[in-house]
């Protein structure tokens, strides 16, 4: 069973320049596949919806020959299909919206904890609001950059940041013991 | 460094759910198209060519070629009548085997002129002029038209069709009565 391993910041600007030229597509997808579903689960409830989300978005940029250099658009590409996702279902998107719309939050990161710790942690990032969440999961699980994750958001870079720095106070906050 | 560095490592040591097998299988067959060698990063880049130019330029190459390869066998033609007219036993007993003979590749590439045709379109009358040096006025008329000229291979029964517009300035004297 293969592991996933953190790559380095040269490491996945290799492994997404072989995305761009199609040099063994399914060893890059791997490395990009977590990364995206995790982003794909910000809008949809579950993993299976989730990966219809990004085996779309990921087939339809490289058939589309975009600039690999420019990742942004590749998760701006997840995002616009997890909406198209949304809205094909009317009652789907009723629900989720009714979710958005709640303060409890429904939608949360799937991650592979390995202790209560790590446990705790996962729940804390879910219970985020949304617009921090998805800046926190392109920052620390995509390596996106502040410009990267403002062109994928729509957003400016300063927003970007701000949510980003929120939501670590936020998590910071939610983690200290009462 | 900031206060939030220690989180933010605990962050990244959370490890994403990793995608199922089925999601591989049903992109690698979504890709099935493209790893048959049609890789998008593969694909011919655009050439930096205008090809519409390009095409127009040697479609008119290949009419001007037609249209040198035409007049010469024209020319030739002529000559030949001409050598049929003159009195020379010897050469009208050897030009039935040149045409024969060699000749008879040549039969294959000729082409009969079979038509023309000249339509005005436009006539336009310039006005009374003066020629340098001339007493007598000069009506200048400008004639605007389109014509067509046809030619045959009477051995392949190819047919050439040349049409362009043209324009032409015909000064007609004018005598006073």
């Amino acid at each position: 069973m293969r592991t996933w391993q953190r790559l380095g910041y040269k490491d996945r600007e290799k492994v997404m320049d072989n995305v761009g030229t199609h040099e063994n597509w399914k060893s890059c997808f791997s490395e990009v596949a977590p990364g995206l579903l995790l982003f794909a689960r910000q809008w949809v409830q579950s993993a299976a919806d989730a990966e219809d989300v990004v085996q779309e978005a990921f087939v339809k940029f490289w058939r589309r020959n975009h600039n690999i250099e420019n990742r942004a658009l590749l998760y701006a590409a997840v995002r616009s299909i997890a909406f198209d996702f949304i809205r094909r279902d009317k009652r789907r998107a009723r629900r989720e919206a009714i979710v958005f719309a709640d303060a409890e939050p429904a939608i949360e990161p799937q991650f592979e904890w390995q202790d209560e710790t790590q446990s705790t942690l996962a729940a804390a990032v879910g219970s985020l609001p949304h617009d921090q969440r998805e800046v926190l999961v392109l920052k620390i699980w995509n390596e996106l950059t502040f410009n990267e994750i403002a062109s994928a958001l729509g957003i400016s870079q300063n927003t970007a940041a701000s949510r980003y720095r929120y939501a670590l106070a936020n998590l910071k906050k939610s983690l200290q013991p009462q | 460094m900031n206060d939030f560095s220690e989180l933010e490592n605990e962050l990244k040591k959370l490890r994403p759910a990793q995608p199922s097998q089925i999601l591989f299988e049903r992109v690698e067959e979504a890709m099935g198209v493209w790893r048959a060698g049609a890789s998008p990063a593969r694909q011919p880049k655009r050439s930096p060519y205008n090809w519409l130019s390009l095409g127009l330029g040697l479609a008119a190459a290949a009419v001007l070629f037609l249209f040198a390869t035409i007049n010469m066998e024209r020319t030739q033609e002529r000559r030949e009548k001409i050598a049929q007219i003159s009195p020379a036993p010897e050469t009208s007993s050897v030009l039935p085997e040149r045409r024969n003979g060699s000749g008879g590749s040549t039969s294959l590439n000729r082409f009969i002129p079979t038509g023309a045709t000249q339509v005005v379109y436009n006539t336009r009358d310039e006005g009374l002029q003066f020629a340098l040096g001339s007493e007598q006025p000069l009506r200048r008329l400008r004639y605007q038209t389109h014509q067509t000229w046809q030619w045959r291979n009477p051995t392949t029964g190819a047919s050439l069709r040349v049409s362009y517009p043209s324009e032409e300035v015909v000064l007609i004297p004018v005598s006073g009565q």
